[in-house]
């Protein structure tokens, strides 16, 4: 087996498997243009060919040599390879990743739900607010299991969640949540440096710069945010 | 009494100032439209805000700025504009489908649309999906040279080069399969008999690049777009896409000189508001922006843009009827390309 | 002297209108600032001010536009030594070296490097620019088509390829993610649409912007989150001890060789910067007799890199005023502002409008030079935001970010976009893999696809086209030169740049 470990063999399987699932994928928009003989997909699947040949060649390589760097040039400042990493375990992985998903959860199961109700109107939007309640809900819950799987996790449901709530209504939770995932427990300091910063943001950006960000298309939070907006210029 | 007859007295003293503004100033569509509106409920009660599926530096950017302006200008309501470009304007447009249909917010957007839907019926069709509040700007495309092209130097000189180029001539045109520029060119191959490969560029400065630096033997493009080029010199024009000449390129042949027999697509860009939205909040919108139209400061953007040299405005069932008109045409043509049309 | 007479005609006008200072002075320090801040950045910024430059004379709009682009180019070099967050793609080699640098306590000598080399690199190319537009630009649009500048890309990944990452394959692997992230959304010669995974608003396409956002900004917040977490934060040590003179002058050679490749790479449309700053640092690194030391820290690797993205900022210039081709974001927008007063920028500027073009030429060259006095001031002030408690400046720079990105699409799947590039990086940078080289190839790959098709189309698919072009098949002998090289190197090479034992 050469110098080759265990992990060497996951990072090629993920590499191959991502080539084999997106090259598939490339069949659905296996179209011909008229006037361009090699069609939507040659480009793609070239790359995609590229990429499990240089997966290979990697395995290959560290069959012979193991993790030894050997690049021509450097290694990256931002590596931090070298450390020990504190949370790499399978479970930590594990609960990570389920806490990644419930950003995702928000972007397609509300729509299962409007479309299984065939709801309509304002009953959409009352869907849509409880979905993102519950998500919060189950987020908060194990969100203390994993203080820094939910550090990753947070600034995704926050942008999962944008177009419908609004960055107005939204951001100043936002900032208190960061706060606590980065080890801020004092409530006082917490609310007054987030009313600064949601404050001095709008001021900003809102008021001098007039920047257009998300409103939010639910009521009420199109209203609050269209009147914060209104009142600030 | 008295006062009757000097209402009657001070009217045909207005129409005849009317008269004679005509005279001086072309006639404009929306001049009967009164000056002022009064606001249904006290809307708008704050700034609108237009979504535009498209970047702020191109035709729709600046359609959008002038409008957005001129309606300003007119009724002192503010516009802030939203740019959602990607997609070929299908992402700004499902933005815009998923905002609240309140009046408050406007879409700017082009013939793309119509031919988005005409392939694809789940898409948004905006004769019906959305109320048309004005069409502001119809355009026709040319086919351009580079001036000093010894190789040939008109219309006919130009299909006779292309037929001996064997299909190895190129012209660069835009990039979306079914898009106006791709149907028309499909027309001109057909009608004359020529092959020419087409040369995608998705984006209009290297697609004008290439024609400069001699990488393309022509150009499709609109009058409006080029305008800096052929006022330069640097480009001219071959072909019309219309069936007559506009008085602005007298010495241009159209579809009839050059003996091409089809209907010729248009280019046009206009405003729309949600369908659901309130009907009387619709009805002050489309007084602004018809109205708007009118404006002088718009105006004078379509002068600088070549959007008076066919009639470019259209109201709400003028543009319903456009988009009609459009989306069969495009169907019709698309059959015969063997497209799937969906 | 023709153009010594015009850039002084250029300069009375501009400092003649106290408007004109007002909005040059302004257009300085907010370049500054934006490029500063971490989350946002020069073109968060520009999309910003471009509606507002409605209400600006064409002149002031133009201006403001290259004064903030001169800056801002040189402000994303401080939050990239400062913070590891590049403020623009063209930084992200500079924070390969600088950012070890503020580890090391020698933050200040970065900066300050950056701030000589901005400065230095920038004027250079202004001065060429002034007196070389009109012909470099006739030559460049019609020598470089299609096929030229596929080409280019060819060459520009071949030899950047390595960049960041810690082995050959690892560089490959990251670039051709890069590549693949570039194919979603519509493809560029029938609008084909690809990748969407059902979602909607993927078909505008994974745009750069909150991508690097997200890969640097974001996933450093992450990784100094987990650090928090197990109590190994440190908080960067400050100085301001800047260079002196005989530590920049020791590295003219770079400076030189940055300047020429800067140059040639910031003319040709749609390249720009970004492969400026890493073909620079690349060549720096290539050239070096101590290679190992880049990474680390090295000032060289700072330098090199900086004075390559300012010198494609003076570059920049030339296809847009000259031919009216933007070669990048902001150039590009500054064509919007051009539009607004319905100007075209293109050949008839420098007929129409000769006055405004020199005045826009003395802006750039002034604020290249008030880089100089006024980068320094702002230094030690940005340094100081060192000082705020992280916990604080968190959701600072994350919001910031979530606002830049908004700002260039007004679409919210770039916030998701960027959160996600957050999370991706942060496990990617425990693996050797180069997030770097991944936003190279996203930014290349749309340029590089594009122009394929194109080329493919003009040359009617034979690839024995490439032999009637000279300057496409040099460029692509030379990157496959360079790129067997290091298939080479990988292979059977062993060690050949580790440090010599003691």
């Amino acid at each position: 087996m050469g110098k080759l470990r265990i992990g060497h063999l996951v990072e090629a399987g993920i590499w191959l498997t991502l080539c084999l699932v997106l090259f598939i994928y490339t069949f659905e928009f296996d179209q011909e243009i008229e006037i361009y003989k090699y069609g939507a997909s040659a480009w793609p699947r070239a790359i995609i060919l590229l990429m499990a040949f240089a997966a290979i060649g990697q395995l290959i390589q560290q069959w012979q040599r193991g993790d030894e760097s050997t690049s021509n040039f450097i290694v990256a400042a931002t590596d931090d390879g070298a450390e020990e990493a504190h949370h790499s375990d399978l479970k930590w992985y594990l609960s990570t990743f389920g806490l990644l998903l419930i950003p995702f959860a928000y972007l397609r199961v509300p729509n299962w739900i409007v479309a299984l109700l065939s709801a309509e109107g304002s009953t959409v939007h009352v869907i849509r607010i409880v979905c993102a309640l519950i998500l919060i809900g189950i987020f908060i819950y194990y969100m203390r299991r994993n203080l820094l799987g939910a550090m990753l996790t947070l600034p995704l449901i926050f942008a999962a969640m944008l177009e419908d709530i609004g960055f107005y209504s939204l951001a100043p939770f936002f900032i208190v949540g960061v706060m606590f995932m980065m080890g801020e427990r004092k409530a006082k300091p917490m609310i007054m440096i987030a009313a600064l910063i949601f404050s001095l943001l709008m001021l900003l950006f809102v008021k001098i710069l007039y920047v257009g960000l998300p409103v939010g298309n639910i009521r009420p939070f199109y209203d609050i945010g269209s009147w914060v907006v209104t009142v600030l210029q | 009494m008295k006062f009757k007859t000097y209402l009657a007295k001070t009217s045909v003293a207005f129409a005849t100032m009317a008269l004679s503004a005509n005279i001086a100033y072309a006639a404009c569509a929306t001049d009967n439209l009164p000056s002022a509106q009064p606001k249904p409920d006290g809307f708008p009660a704050r700034a609108l805000t237009m979504i535009v599926p498209y970047g702020p530096a191109g035709g729709s950017g600046q359609v959008a700025s002038g409008m957005a302006k001129a309606v300003s200008e007119l009724t002192g309501i503010s516009i802030n504009r939203s740019h959602k470009p990607g997609g070929s304007g299908t992402v700004g447009m499902i933005a815009f489908m998923a905002m609240p249909a309140d009046g408050y917010t406007v879409l700017e957007h082009i013939d793309d649309a119509s031919s988005a839907h005409a392939l694809d019926s789940s898409k948004p069709n905006p004769a019906s999906d959305l109320i048309p509040l004005v069409t502001s700007q119809i355009t026709f495309s040319q086919i351009y040279m580079r001036v000093g092209d010894t190789r040939f130097n008109d219309w006919d000189s130009f299909v006779k080069w292309i037929k001996a180029q064997n299909g190895r001539a190129t012209i660069a045109n835009v990039s979306k399969e079914g898009s106006m520029e791709r149907v028309t060119m499909k027309f001109i191959t057909d009608a004359t008999g020529m092959k020419i490969q087409q040369i995608s560029f998705d984006k209009g400065a290297p697609r004008y690049g290439a024609l400069v630096g001699g990488q393309v033997d022509a150009l499709f493009e609109q009058p409006g777009d080029v305008r800096t080029f052929l006022d330069a010199g640097i480009f001219k024009p071959i072909l019309t896409i219309l069936k007559t000449r506009p008085s602005a390129f007298a010495d241009v042949p159209s579809l009839t000189d050059a003996g091409l027999d089809f209907d010729p697509l248009y280019r046009f860009r206009g405003f729309y508001v949600h369908k659901d939205a309130p009907a009387d909040r619709v009805k002050w919108l489309q007084w602004a922006f018809q109205k708007g139209f009118c404006q002088p400061s718009y105006q004078k953007f379509n002068d600088s843009k070549y959007m008076n040299l066919i009639e470019s405005y259209r109201d709400t069932a003028g543009t319903r009827e456009l988009i009609t008109t459009t989306i069969d045409q495009y169907r019709e043509v698309y059959k015969t390309m063997g497209l799937k049309v969906k | 002297m023709d153009a010594f007479n015009n850039f002084l005609t250029g300069t009375v006008t501009l400092f003649s209108d106290p408007m004109g200072v007002l909005i040059f002075f302004s257009g300085v320090i907010g370049g500054m600032l934006f490029g500063a801040i971490p989350g946002v950045s020069m073109l968060t910024l520009a999309a910003i001010l471009l509606p507002f430059t409605a209400h600006l004379s064409p002149e002031h709009g133009i201006m403001l536009f290259s004064v903030i682009y001169c800056t801002g180019v040189y402000g994303g070099a401080i939050t990239a030594i400062l913070f590891n967050i590049p403020g623009a793609p063209e930084n992200a080699p500079t924070a390969f070296d600088g950012y070890p640098m503020t580890l090391k306590g020698q933050a200040g000598k970065a900066v300050g490097a950056a701030v000589m080399c901005s400065a230095i690199g920038g004027t250079v190319s202004c001065i060429i620019m002034m007196l070389a537009t009109a012909p470099i630009a006739n030559w460049a649009i019609s020598a470089f088509g299609p096929p030229e500048i596929f080409a280019l890309v060819f060459f520009g990944l071949a030899v950047a390829s390595s960049v960041g990452a810690r082995t050959f394959w690892k560089g490959w692997l990251s670039i051709l993610a890069g590549l693949l992230i570039a194919v979603v959304g519509l493809d560029p010669v029938g609008g084909i649409e690809r990748f969407d995974f059902e979602m909607p608003y993927l078909l505008a396409g994974i745009h750069f912007i909150p991508t690097i956002l997200g890969f640097f900004a974001v996933s450093e917040i992450f990784a100094q989150a987990e650090k928090k977490a197990r109590g190994s934060f440190i908080a960067p040590k400050m100085s301001v001890d800047f260079p002196s003179l005989a530590e920049l002058l020791a590295h003219k050679w770079a400076v030189i060789r940055s300047i020429v490749i800067g140059f040639f790479c910031g003319i040709l449309p749609g390249i720009g910067a970004t492969l400026a700053a890493f073909m620079g640092y690349n060549e720096a690194v290539r050239w070096s007799k101590t290679p190992w030391e880049f990474g680390k820290g090295k000032l060289e690797g700072v330098i090199s890199s900086e004075t390559a993205n300012n010198a494609a900022t003076g570059a920049a210039m030339i296809p847009l005023l000259a031919l009216g081709l933007p070669g990048g974001a902001l150039t590009a927008m500054m064509v919007g502002v051009f539009q607004m007063h319905d100007m075209e920028p293109g050949p008839l500027v420098f007929i129409n409008s000769a006055d405004l073009v020199w005045v826009v030429f003395s802006a750039m060259f002034f604020a290249n030079i008030s880089i100089l006095f006024i980068g320094y001031i702002e230094t030690k002030t940005i340094i100081n935001l060192l000082r705020i408690p992280f916990q604080y400046l968190a959701p600072m720079i994350l919001l910031l970010a979530t606002v830049g990105a908004y700002a260039v699409r007004g679409l919210t799947i770039d916030i998701l976009v960027m959160f996600l590039a957050g999370v991706i990086g942060f496990f990617l940078r425990r693996s050797g893999y180069s997030v770097a080289g991944i936003v190279l190839g996203l930014i290349l790959g749309k340029i590089g696809e594009q122009t394929f098709a194109q080329a493919m189309q003009m040359l009617h698919f034979e690839w024995s086209g490439f032999l009637d072009r000279p300057i496409a098949l040099g460029l692509l002998i030379a990157g496959l030169v360079a790129l067997l090289g290091s298939i080479y190197g990988a292979f059977f090479k062993k060690k050949r740049i580790q440090p010599p034992m003691a």
